[in-house]
């Protein structure tokens, strides 16, 4: 898929640019769970949270060109990361969290060289089975109580407030990374490379490096996301832990918020937190409807919603874009 | 069977990838019975004339009329079935089926199908090496066999008119002479033959009547006998009359 | 001598593993579709065959046979309002629609028949064909097996010696030369996708015979379709049925020996494995680019 490039005609209009907008949004988003009820303050735990998928999904699918359909498994590393450090060594829970991304990152790497060598739809197949691999991995380890799963004990002491801050942290912080990583010189080897691989590789570019430095981060920040998340759901079973609606969360997420975009992810994530929220006595509508929604934007709007934003109007929120000093 | 009915007339053709303007008002009529050859160099845009006849591309306007019916904007398949064929640039045989199924393929058209078995052995007289390797994979081929096949594959529908695209490209002289004595054979039967070439002699050489394509426009056309070596030359680089193109 | 009874079931196994499989070696081999949302296809197709089956007093010819018409029909839409437009515009885009269609299906079939553990009933469940000292074969097995070499040896007949078959492999290696011979491309390959959804129908009630099944349970033959069709070698109709038996080997010898919990991840593991190293499947000569 295209990432939208489209010169603006109205020139430098992104948030970046304008520090005040960003200070006001981070002044609304840190005072929030002094003045907001707990359960809009859960629903922006799980819209930060979700969101922070949705950037590392998009950064592997929408600019690197990495269809993953795996991701769960360092979700799920996170998760029990979090449930093993706090559970059977007894340790805070912010080590576990941590622990989490360090795991996930490791095991990114011990697996990449295997699973870059499978192509195009094998690699996103290879990413799903193995995900599947550990959940089933995991049911039967006993170390982590196979099927039974670990209570997260450690959360019942911590108010909405304190899974609130972690939250912000990992969703603020997985924005950042990717704003950071696309402004960098990765970020324009990933513009290259989507552009023609091979010319790219013939300028210089490491691809595998590339690919990898990105698969690496997004291991790192999903797992770490995933600790957030299991604190705040509190019992951790594999699989759930592993299993496909994590990833089914990201598809639909980045392609109806819109792929190959900033403000795609934290556009999806509101509408798919809002939506299960508004569905939650249907489990299964809300699915469906989210899968139709998604077909419908492949078929009609490929770039999502925030793809016919910028087309039709030229803007970029979130710029990632190298401008020129004209502009 | 009239001797100057036209059978292919195409009108003003103009067509676009995008921005991009490749043919300008192309304008040209093919006889029945006689073999036109369309010459030019690569980008001339002699493949994007022939993908606009055959369906492949949509013109942006103009018409394309085969024995007086539009035939513009149809898709591919049903083109052929009113009886043009091609044989593809570069043969496009298919790759996992045997000479003989390629053949059979050649003949999938309902009114053809009845008719194979008639045809493969008119296809096996003109081009004899395919009655011998009719087993073999098509891969198998060497480059000049894979025309053949290429070539009697289309001959295999029963066609009216008959486009042969770059039938002489990578092949060894030899073969060429062989593949062409055998297109003049079935000119000789009736069949409208259109050769599209990048080859100035050869194209003149067999065909009665050649239009010369530069940058999208047909720039000379004529009686192959009454045209010059060299101002077909001069057509298809566009040098010296033509350098203003 | 327990290991021959597992050998023994996982070639039994291995045929109805081809049979899943076959739906997606065809889509794939044809279109060059990854169709992720054919595991849970097949689970319809099961879902379909039970509640007709209850509908006609247990009437499982019937019930194929009308499951086999209405998943026809469901391919048939299916390639020509979404997989048709999906394909011109990249493999992305159609992995994701049809992982999509997957999603849908999944949650259809959960909403309509909720989640309990399901299976088909037949009149052979508890009876073995074969009953010897060393090893036992299973009527339902055996069935999976025979079906698997019938639809095997039936498709290779009709892509090999009819018009129908022949204009399906020439759409497949070169779309536009099998234009050029007259043939409607899109409409083969709605030809194919409903091959396809016949085989899964199939398929379907197989599973529904051979073991318990959930609206979930989609995803898990989707594997075992992908690691057929990959072990096998896409688009080859042999290979899908060398896929499906290692396939069945791998897991009934990896239960064998490290447990029943293993199972699954034995198979799992064998794929990834020639994911990594021969992607293009056991059988294939082709050499990797």
């Amino acid at each position: 898929m295209s990432s939208g490039m489209k010169a603006s005609r109205w020139g430098n209009k992104h948030l970046a640019q304008k520090p005040g907008i960003v200070c006001l949004m981070a002044m609304f988003l840190v005072s929030l769970p002094f003045w907001a009820d707990e359960y809009i303050t859960t629903i922006f735990i799980q819209i930060l949270l979700y969101m922070s998928l949705g950037h590392m999904w998009n950064l592997l699918a929408g600019y690197t060109g990495l269809v993953s359909l795996g991701q769960q498994m360092f979700i799920g590393l996170g998760g029990y990361s979090l449930a093993v450090i706090t559970e059977v060594y007894h340790l805070p829970m912010l080590l576990g969290i941590f622990t989490g991304g360090l795991v996930s990152v490791l095991f990114a790497w011990l697996i990449s060289h295997p699973i870059f060598k499978m192509r195009g739809v094998y690699f996103t197949i290879g990413t799903w089975i193995a995900a599947e691999a550990l959940a089933v991995f995991f049911s039967n380890w006993t170390f982590v109580r196979s099927g039974q799963g670990f209570n997260i004990t450690i959360s019942y002491g911590l108010s909405t407030g304190d899974i609130y801050f972690v939250a912000l942290a990992a969703g603020a912080g997985s924005m950042a990374l990717v704003f950071l990583l696309l402004r960098s010189r990765i970020g324009l080897a990933l513009m290259a490379m989507r552009d023609n691989e091979h010319a790219a590789e013939a300028i210089g570019i490491d691809l595998y490096r590339t690919k990898l430095m990105c698969f690496l981060l997004a291991a790192f920040v999903t797992g770490i996301t995933g600790g957030a998340f299991y604190l705040s759901i509190a019992y951790i079973q594999p699989f759930a832990a592993f299993g496909i609606d994590w990833t089914v969360a990201m598809v639909f997420m980045v392609i109806i918020g819109g792929i190959g975009t900033m403000e795609g992810p934290v556009i999806g994530a509101a509408f798919y937190v809002l939506m299960k929220q508004y569905l939650y006595a249907y489990p299964g509508i809300s699915m469906i409807l989210l899968g139709t929604t998604a077909i419908g934007i492949i078929l009609l709007a490929p770039k999502g919603i925030m793809g016919m934003v910028q087309e039709r109007y030229g803007l970029d929120l979130v710029s990632v874009r190298r401008w020129s000093k004209e502009g | 069977m009239m001797r100057d009915e036209v059978m292919l007339e195409v009108e003003s053709l103009n067509v676009h990838y995008g921005d991009f303007q490749a043919l300008h008002n192309v304008s040209l009529s093919i006889k029945r019975g006689s073999v036109v050859s369309l010459i030019g160099s690569n980008g001339a845009g002699k493949t994007t004339l022939l993908n606009a006849i055959m369906g492949v591309n949509k013109p942006t306007s103009g018409a394309i009329s085969f024995l007086g019916e539009r035939v513009d904007g149809l898709p591919t398949h049903k083109i052929v079935a009113k009886g043009l064929a091609m044989s593809p640039e570069g043969g496009r045989v298919f790759p996992k089926m045997t000479v003989k199924e390629n053949l059979l393929m050649g003949a999938y058209l309902p009114n053809a199908r009845g008719k194979k078995v008639a045809a493969m052995e008119k296809v096996f007289s003109l081009f004899p090496v395919l009655k011998e390797k009719s087993d073999d994979e098509s891969t198998f081929l060497s480059g000049g066999q894979r025309q053949m096949l290429a070539i009697s594959r289309a001959l295999m529908g029963a066609p009216s008119l008959l486009f042969c695209d770059e039938i002489s490209l990578g092949l060894a002289p030899v073969i060429i002479k062989d593949i062409y004595r055998t297109i003049g054979a079935i000119s000789h039967e009736g069949l409208t033959i259109v050769l599209v070439e990048q080859d100035v002699k050869r194209s003149l050489k067999y065909s009665d009547y050649s239009y010369v394509m530069l940058k999208g426009k047909i720039v000379l056309e004529g009686k192959s006998a009454e045209l010059s070596e060299d101002e077909v030359r001069d057509a298809y680089f566009g040098t010296n009359r033509y350098a203003h193109y | 001598m327990e290991i021959v009874q597992s050998i023994v079931n996982g070639i039994m196994l291995g045929g109805l593993y081809a049979v899943i499989g076959i739906g997606m070696s065809i889509v794939f081999g044809i279109m060059g579709l990854t169709n992720l949302a054919h595991g849970d296809l097949v689970i319809v197709g099961t879902f379909l065959c039970m509640s007709l089956a209850a509908q006609f007093g247990g009437n499982l010819f019937l019930s194929l046979g009308l499951t086999a018409i209405l998943m026809v029909l469901i391919g048939f839409i299916l390639q020509k309002y979404l997989v048709n437009k999906v394909l011109d515009k990249g493999t992305e885009p159609a992995l994701i629609a049809t992982f999509s269609i997957s999603i849908c299906m999944a949650n259809l079939l959960l909403l309509l028949f909720g989640a309990d553990a399901r299976s088909i009933q037949t009149p052979i469940a508890s009876t073995n064909i074969v009953d010897t000292a060393y090893f036992s074969i299973s009527a339902v097995y055996f069935l999976d097996f025979v079906t698997a070499l019938v639809v095997i040896a039936a498709l290779h007949y009709l892509l090999g010696h009819t018009y129908f078959g022949r204009a399906i492999r020439a759409a497949s290696g070169d779309a536009g030369a099998a234009e050029l011979m007259g043939v409607d491309t899109k409409k083969t390959y709605s030809y194919a996708m409903c091959l396809s959804m016949l085989t899964a129908a199939i398929a379907g009630m197989l599973v529904g015979m051979t073991f318990v099944f959930y609206p979930s349970t989609g995803t898990q033959y989707l594997i075992i379709a992908f690691a057929v069709v990959v072990i096998g070698g896409m688009g080859s109709l042999a290979g899908t049925l060398v896929g499906g038996v290692v396939l069945g080997l791998a897991q009934l010898l990896g239960a064998y020996f490290f447990g029943v919990g293993y199972q699954l991840l034995c198979g799992y593991l064998v794929l990834l494995i020639l994911l990594t190293v021969k992607p293009e499947g056991l059988l294939s000569t082709a050499v990797r680019k």
